[in-house]
């Protein structure tokens, strides 16, 4: 699949000598818009309408999966008054109007997308239908009273016009200053639209992926990396290699080795006759089972710092009852390999690919390669799954460094042993968790956390790029947190829990070792929701109560949970599983939205099985209810998978797993039965991305807990 | 090297590979079908699922010179054209089955396979023919209900293989809301 036009014909001026397009982002001057066109009407980053009126969408977000590319058009075709699928959405490059109000980045994370543009993409589209309809008033010689917009028109009652007649007009109107949104009352499409646009292509096979990205006379590349994390080569021999059938490079690129062939598979061959001497890796030694050792260490020798505390020490009266779990480190595994197309010229670099956070690669790029950040442009496709993995960097670096050395366009692709084994992985973690008890109440809840930081690890592992001048206040916030021994992923789903017990507590160790780790799906939720949520009911079970009833007898009286777990335990028949079956059940809220399931399972031989997943989902309103319902089913098999079969092992610095066979992903044949309940509010849209894997877990081991009366602390589930 | 001559998508094809090159980077690397999938190498994931005259198999670990003269079908020759949709490739979109897509090639040419053998799967043939094909997504429960859907829709169409949508509009498809469990206001 050739790459579009519009992009080759960019990359054709990199090859040509020199970006077509430069950035100015200099003071604070607007800098122009990478996807700028002088005849379009374009008075915002986000929307432009061409002389054509055609309706064009810069997708500042990356499409993984999620939805964000059908929801961003349809908040868009609101505004508009035009069904989302004659909007067409084009990847946006980076811009600094792109960037997040919350991260200060132009990234896609944390389930944030349409949390964090439903006033903005809308406020966008708004302006550009303000300037179409003053535009069609002048053009009709009619009051704007009397018009409305329409699928790409402007209709009155006695007449029509499309935007391609308005566009003159509309560029030489002054950009309203205010625009009044629609109000949700009048919505057509939010909340109802229920199709996904990017479907077609991903049933036809015609989505592009970056995999898929051909440009001409580029190399395939790949790179073989220390096995242990952190090693570098000290030589190599590849005199037989460079003697096989397509092979034209093998180059040393900053402590690995690249092959570079015509196709992937002659550089795959040729790969494995490389002879290497790799040096010491800084994490020889290391072993998971270590660390795991370390961490029980030092929940005993270390007070930690205080995250949270809630109440007066005093009031934890009564017997002391503890708890310690665990969980491993997990990979992201996605369906597409990491890679990337790279076009290295003296004046810039190009990178093709999938990726969730651009802004942070550029700066990435331009202090691996010595341009600046104006000199690289990175053209994102779709991603073939991202979780978190794709926010990271390394792969753009890699095919950027493999261009700029070869001095060929080149496509750098990782094998999947290579996708498992260089991953920045879920933190494993260990928590001890402590509740006293007086007359049958709970008078404390604590907990202590020991993890590595994800912070830390960008620190230790994501180049030397970590602390450069553009970097804004918020990351610059987040670094300085390090300092004070904190990393708030490291607790988030401990602290800020809506159950109130006379007591509470939450403390915090940082483990200083680790291979590289970092963003996960729904991140430390995934962790501590099952850490709070499996205690929860160890104590509902101490004090003999129904698990829902003791959640909420507990829970804030205006807790958002509430009502969630209630429409949940209604649905599941809560108390009333198939014979055979057993129940278990947990809620809990992450990226503002609060997700409560209920899992009916049974066990026999030792082996588990989920018979069907009760889910309920608290989001705000839905933008397309069906894409909710599809994250909240996705979220449900992807912690399905962390908590039968996910686990990553270290041995003296490398990670053991390689492929599918010993890193298992759930299957269709253990794919349970998965309802989802909206509870519909008129609240602001929250995030869904995420907020569907936290609780799985603990509803799992509580099910289990249920069935066989084992209380499993640790992940994967394994009955003994 | 070696010549290679097959029928990929009723196309005939001739060209000169490696000796054991996988037929996933002829197809992706040779001849530019990037449709099909590279996901694991070792066929455990099933991305890169094709037909060998009719029959799934793992293009990834399939030797390119065992199609010498055979007929190769991917998932960009499922449709009888550009604007036409296979049944299958129909129910997806009814189901709103994908998410990232990285794997639905896979998946449905794997479907469309079971559903030449089998008019009228059951959940359990569903498991079994369609255990090879992982989705990170977790599009699994849709995927199964697309299959019946399919099933129905290849019912309905017997005599045709494609279901004609010309000019394709994302507004024509009517999608199927049955598996919706909609708007509980409590």
């Amino acid at each position: 699949m050739a790459i579009s036009r519009r992009a080759f014909l960019k990359s054709s001026a990199v090859v040509g000598g020199g970006l077509a397009i430069g950035f100015n982002l200099s003071g604070c001057a607007r800098a122009q818009y990478p996807h700028y066109s002088a005849a379009d009407l374009q008075p915002n980053a986000f929307l432009q309408v061409t002389p054509s009126g055609e309706v064009i969408l810069q997708l500042h977000k990356s499409e993984m999966g999620q939805g964000v590319y059908t929801g961003m058009a349809t908040m868009a075709a609101e505004e508009l008054n035009m069904d989302p699928a004659l909007i067409t959405v084009q990847q946006a490059e980076f811009h600094p109007d792109f960037r997040d109000p919350e991260f200060y980045v132009m990234i896609t994370g944390g389930s944030s997308s349409i949390k964090l543009n439903y006033v903005i993409v809308r406020e966008a589209a708004a302006t550009v239908a303000a300037l179409l309809r003053a535009a069609a008033a002048e053009h009709f010689s009619l009051p704007e009273s009397a018009l409305n917009l329409k699928d790409g028109k402007a209709v009155h009652a006695g007449g029509e016009v499309g935007f391609a007649g308005l566009i003159e007009i509309a560029r030489s109107l002054p950009s309203p200053k205010q625009v009044t949104l629609k109000s949700p009352q009048d919505f057509q499409y939010i909340g109802h639209y229920n199709k996904r646009l990017d479907a077609l292509a991903k049933v036809t096979g015609k989505a592009t992926f970056g995999i898929d990205l051909q440009y001409p006379d580029a190399l395939t590349a790949v790179l073989l990396r220390c096995p242990q994390f952190g090693g570098k080569v000290q030589s190599f021999d590849a005199s037989q290699a460079l003697s096989k059938s397509g092979v034209k490079l093998v180059i040393e690129v900053d402590g690995a080795v690249a092959v570079l062939a015509d196709t992937y598979w002659q550089a795959r061959q040729a790969a494995a006759t490389v002879k290497l001497v790799w040096g010491e890796s800084p994490l020889a030694g290391i072993n998971s089972d270590s660390l795991r050792a370390e961490r029980h260490q030092l929940l005993v020798s270390e007070d930690g710092k205080n995250v949270e505390e809630k109440g007066e020490r005093s009031a934890a009266i009564g017997e002391r009852f503890d708890a310690v779990y665990d969980v491993p480190y997990l990979a992201h595994a996605t369906m597409e390999p990491m890679n990337a197309l790279a076009v290295a010229t003296a004046e810039g670099i190009e990178v093709w690919t999938g990726n969730q956070s651009p802004d942070i690669a550029l700066s990435e790029i331009a202090d691996a390669t010595g341009f600046k950040r104006e000199q690289i442009r990175i053209h994102n496709q779709m991603l073939g799954g991202g979780f978190g993995r794709r926010i990271m960097s390394d792969y753009l670096v890699e095919a950027a460094r493999i261009a700029q050395l070869s001095g060929r366009p080149v496509k750098l692709v990782w094998s999947r042993e290579d996708d498992m084994r260089g991953d920045f992985y879920r933190p494993n973690s260990t928590v001890a968790m402590a509740a006293t008890i007086a007359n049958n109440e709970v008078s404390s809840l604590q907990a202590k956390v020991v993890a590595p930081s994800i912070i830390g690890g960008f620190v230790q592992f994501v180049t030397n790029s970590i602390l450069p001048q553009w970097l804004p206040n918020g990351l610059h916030k987040k670094i300085g947190g390090l300092a004070a021994d904190t990393d708030p992923a490291a607790s988030e789903g401990l602290v800020h829990s809506d159950y109130e017990f006379p007591y509470m507590r939450t403390d915090y160790v940082m483990q200083k070792t680790s291979i590289p780790i970092g963003y996960w799906r729904s991140v430390g939720h995934s962790q501590n929701a099952f850490f709070m949520e499996s205690f929860i009911d160890e104590l509902a079970n101490r004090t003999a109560q129904d698990p829902v009833m003791f959640r909420l007898a507990h829970l804030a009286k205006d807790s958002r949970r509430r009502k969630v777990l209630e429409l949940a335990a209604a649905k599941a028949n809560w108390g009333k599983p198939p014979a055979g079956q057993f129940q278990g059940v947990a809620v809990h809220e992450s990226f503002s939205t609060v997700v409560a399931q209920i899992v009916n399972v049974s066990v026999s031989d030792f082996k588990i099985k989920v018979h069907k997943v009760v889910c309920a989902v608290e989001c705000g309103m839905a933008i397309n209810p069906d894409i909710v319902i599809m994250q909240m089913e996705s979220g449900i098999v992807f912690g399905l998978t962390a908590a039968l079969k996910g686990e990553i092992t270290v041995v003296d610095g490398a990670v053991q797993q390689s492929n599918f066979h010993d890193y298992e992903i759930l299957r269709m044949n253990e794919s349970p039965e998965i309802e989802v309940y909206r509870v519909d509010t008129a609240a602001a849209p929250t995030g869904v991305g995420e907020p569907g894997v936290p609780p799985l877990a603990p509803a799992l081991a509580n099910a289990v807990f249920a069935a066989t009366g084992q209380r499993l602390r640790q992940l994967p589930l394994r009955l003994a | 090297m070696a010549d290679l001559a097959f029928t990929l998508n009723g196309q005939q094809q001739t060209l000169s590979i490696d000796e054991g090159t996988p037929l996933l980077w002829v197809l992706r690397d040779h001849l530019a079908m990037t449709g099909t999938k590279f996901g694991c190498g070792m066929g455990l994931c099933g991305a890169c699922t094709v037909h060998l005259d009719g029959s799934p198999i793992r293009s990834c670990s399939y030797p390119a010179q065992y199609v010498s003269g055979r007929s190769i079908t991917t998932i960009e020759g499922l449709a009888e054209s550009d604007d036409a949709l296979h049944p299958v490739q129909q129910a997806w979109l009814e189901m709103n089955v994908p998410q990232c897509g990285y794997c639905q090639s896979g998946q449905i040419m794997s479907a469309v396979a079971l559903l030449a053998n089998n008019s009228a799967p059951t959940d359990a043939d569903i498991d079994s023919a369609m255990a090879g094909n992982i989705c990170r997504c977790g599009t699994y429960p849709r995927i199964r209900k697309a299959i019946h859907r399919a099933a129905e829709l290849k019912g309905a169409v017997s005599s045709a293989a494609t279901v004609g949508v010309q000019h394709y509009d994302p507004a024509a498809v009517v999608l199927n809301t049955t598996h919706i469990s909609d708007g509980e206001i409590v």
